[in-house]
């Protein structure tokens, strides 16, 4: 734990003193971060994308807010089950042996801890349980008494220990009733469950059903998030005609391969620093959540969220230079983004009922929804490598396609002013 | 290092319309070039032809008779009609950036910035974003973008548009500068008495081919004659509407404004003009570019 908090406050300091070094004037421009050896005109212009975006506060408020998030989802759990308080469980008359034994056995049925007190009166534990003092109490071993009536779907830890109780009673009252003997009575209060053999393997549940999730938000915010980014920068470039200006200076394709690339960076460089956060933040509190399949999981998240952005990058490219103005750009972005809802949505399902059908299993294969579909197989420890590896090279295959198309529209449409283009027009037009 | 920029054939349609016909000229060294036409003549699309922003159906362009590739053009400076600047860049880092797509190092750039944000007189605006600036700031800021890299061929898609006489000033101050120290400047404009104070040669085009081109002291004594001739005994200029070979264009004020025709000697204006009565004005002007570009365009 104490290694984490150094390690992030170690990046947030150099990442301000970064900042202000570039914001003081200076005799010579530093070469553009860790670029410096690279000056080609695509290293330039990633280094201004790189530059541009991390001196806007909504990555940097974003990242912190993401953290934020991450840490209070790992360290809430571990706190909550280091520090769980018992139940105060209060008496009015004599408790049995038995009952005694069916409270305990009742407390680790719900996984509660408790601590019995006793009470002179039914009227005093009523009172303490109004105040606080008391959690549930049991009344001359007849009656339960809680403050709210517990709801059926409750599943907190005292509401399953006062349910687990009041059945238990509730059946050695009808055992006492039935007249048989305390033994008789005893055996059948601690006999032994059936054995259960399941024909299939269960649900991939927590903790690698928890790792999916978490891949699967940061894989579609990400996507999302910097898809839009190279969606508007394209616009906005086009729009301030400064397009034109660069153009007159360096080759379409280098403008566009710099500003994906700059982008690129900027969200790998978030996600490894929010992975690398996670896993060190669960490493350092001991968090359950890296067991199992979870750590392969994160890695062919990471792995996929860079597959998918060198996909949808291109596309989005392409599009934001057929529009120049905000209303054209938000009615563009929903229908780019259906194959990414679509994917996501897809996932979560499948992790939610714990297995993958035909139709997910097909979509890993499919360069749009692979990001998502591929992680969550590999979580539910249901693909081979050479599978994983399949599908990865024909995401790439794709990329190299989609880049070129896009590449192509980009050169015909960035110079179009006024009206929207259209592909149609792309396509019939064989020249600028 | 000093060069000639030439067009050669030039032609591109747009559908039906022909933006540039066969459009031939030369922009010397070292000279202040006005190139002119009225809207839709081609000039934005020549420039852009120039730059390689759209593709010719015909025609060439070379720099010292090498055809105009991209490292060629990374040794020219733009600046487009419509300014292309980030509007949430900082000044500074504008132009520097700029500067670097042209092949400075990062020092260089920055040593050029800063030279001619302060020459151009915003060099208290480096640390501001070019959307908090004025049209006339950003106008400057994007000249600076375009000199930043000292490019041997300037080219300027109304650079005038929307100054202030002041800014004119300026901006007309480094052209004659720049030229002056071999650059060779080419710009459009509809201001045609700027043009005319500022300008060596001048080039009208319309509809996407060359109308007339020369210095703008050709331009302004070729044609015909004019005088501006005052007496005082015939204030209605009758003295003159019966020599042959003239034509009274304008009366006024006793001026009578007089086209002579080819084969007219002004000398025997002047005495035609004594022998009406006392000669208190005798000019011979020049013609405004204003009056060459209509001629040329009509």
């Amino acid at each position: 734990m104490k290694y984490a908090v150094i390690g992030i406050v170690v990046a947030l300091v150099a990442i301000r003193v970064w900042l202000r070094r570039r914001r003081r004037p200076r005799a010579s421009v530093p070469s553009p971060l860790w670029l410096g050896p690279l000056t080609s005109d695509i290293a330039m212009i990633s280094a201004r994308e790189i530059r541009e975006r991390l001196r806007g506060r909504v990555l940097r408020i974003g990242t912190v807010i993401i953290l934020g998030i991450i840490a209070a989802a790992i360290v809430i759990p571990v706190l909550d089950k280091s520090t769980s308080t018992p139940e105060h469980v209060g008496f009015v008359g004599h408790v049995t042996r038995l009952q005694s034994q069916l409270i305990a056995a009742s407390a680790s049925e719900a996984g509660a801890s408790y601590r019995m007190i006793p009470e002179a009166s039914k009227g005093e534990a009523r009172s303490k349980l109004q105040s606080g003092q008391l959690d549930l109490a049991l009344v001359n071993g007849e009656l339960l008494m809680v403050q709210t009536a517990i709801s059926p779907t409750d599943s907190s830890t005292n509401a399953l220990f006062v349910q687990a109780l009041a059945r238990n009673l509730g059946v050695a009252r009808a055992i006492a009733a039935a007249g048989i003997s305390r033994s008789q009575a005893s055996a059948v209060l601690s006999a032994k469950p059936l054995t259960v053999i399941a024909l299939a393997k269960g649900s991939a549940k927590s903790p690698v059903h928890s790792v999916s999730i978490f891949g699967l938000v940061i894989v579609f915010v990400m996507l999302t998030q910097y898809n839009t980014w190279i969606l508007m920068g394209v616009m906005e470039e086009k729009s301030s005609r400064v397009v034109e200006v660069l153009l007159a200076a360096v080759r379409p394709m280098q403008l566009l391969a710099g500003k994906v690339l700059g982008i690129g960076m900027v969200a790998f460089a978030q996600a490894t620093l929010i992975l690398g956060f996670a896993l060190l933040l669960g490493n350092a509190v001991g968090s359950s959540f890296l067991h199992g399949t979870a750590p392969a999981t994160l890695a062919a998240t990471f792995l996929w969220l860079v597959l998918g952005y060198a996909f949808y990058c291109w596309v989005y490219a392409a599009a934001g230079s057929t529009v120049e103005r905000q209303d054209q750009v938000q009615s563009l972005a929903f229908p780019l983004s259906i194959p990414i809802i679509f994917g996501y949505v897809t996932a979560i399902t499948t992790v939610s009922t714990g297995s993958a059908s035909g139709l997910f299993k097909v979509l890993a294969y499919l360069p749009p929804t692979a990001p998502f579909a591929m992680p969550v197989l590999v979580g539910f420890g249901e693909v081979t490598w050479w599978e994983f590896a399949a599908s990865a090279i024909v995401s790439v295959a794709s990329t190299v396609l989609v880049a070129r198309l896009a590449s192509d529209i980009y050169r015909r449409a960035i110079l179009q002013t006024g009206q929207r283009v259209r592909l149609r027009e792309l396509v019939s037009r064989g020249s600028r | 290092m000093p060069g000639v920029l030439e067009l050669q054939g030039l032609s591109r349609s747009f559908g039906a319309i022909h933006a540039l016909d066969d459009l031939s000229f030369t922009v010397p060294a070292s000279k202040v070039v006005g190139f002119l036409g009225p809207n839709g003549a081609g000039k934005t699309t020549t420039m852009r032809a120039i730059f390689g922003l759209l593709d010719l159906s015909a025609g060439a362009v070379t720099w010292n008779g090498l055809p105009v590739d991209q490292a060629i053009r990374r040794r020219f400076g733009y600046m487009p009609e419509e300014r292309g600047l980030y509007p949430g860049m900082l000044v500074g880092e504008q132009v520097e950036y700029l500067g670097r797509l042209h092949d400075m190092s990062a020092a260089a750039a920055f040593a050029a910035a800063t030279t001619w944000l302060e020459r151009l007189g915003i060099a208290d605006r480096t640390r501001s974003k070019v959307e908090t600036l004025s049209h006339g700031n950003q106008q400057r800021v994007q000249l600076a973008g375009a000199l930043a890299h000292s490019p041997e061929m300037l080219i300027l898609d109304e650079p005038l548009a929307g100054l202030d006489p002041l800014g004119i000033d300026a901006i007309g101050g480094v052209l004659r500068d720049l030229a002056s120290s071999g650059t060779c400047v080419l710009f459009s404009s509809h201001q045609l008495d700027q043009v005319e104070d500022l300008c060596d040669e001048v080039i009208i085009i319309d509809r996407g081919h060359l109308v007339i081109a020369g210095t703008v002291d050709e331009l302004a004594t070729s044609g015909s004659s004019r005088l501006v001739v005052r007496v005082d005994e015939d204030r209605d200029g009758n003295w003159a509407r019966a020599l042959p070979g003239v034509t009274v264009s304008e009366v006024t004020g006793g001026e009578a404004r007089l086209v002579l025709g080819d084969e007219m000697d002004p000398q025997l204006v002047l005495r035609a003009a004594m022998r009406a009565g006392t000669v208190s004005e005798f000019v011979v002007e020049r013609r405004r570019l204003s009056e060459v570009f209509r001629e040329a365009v009509v």
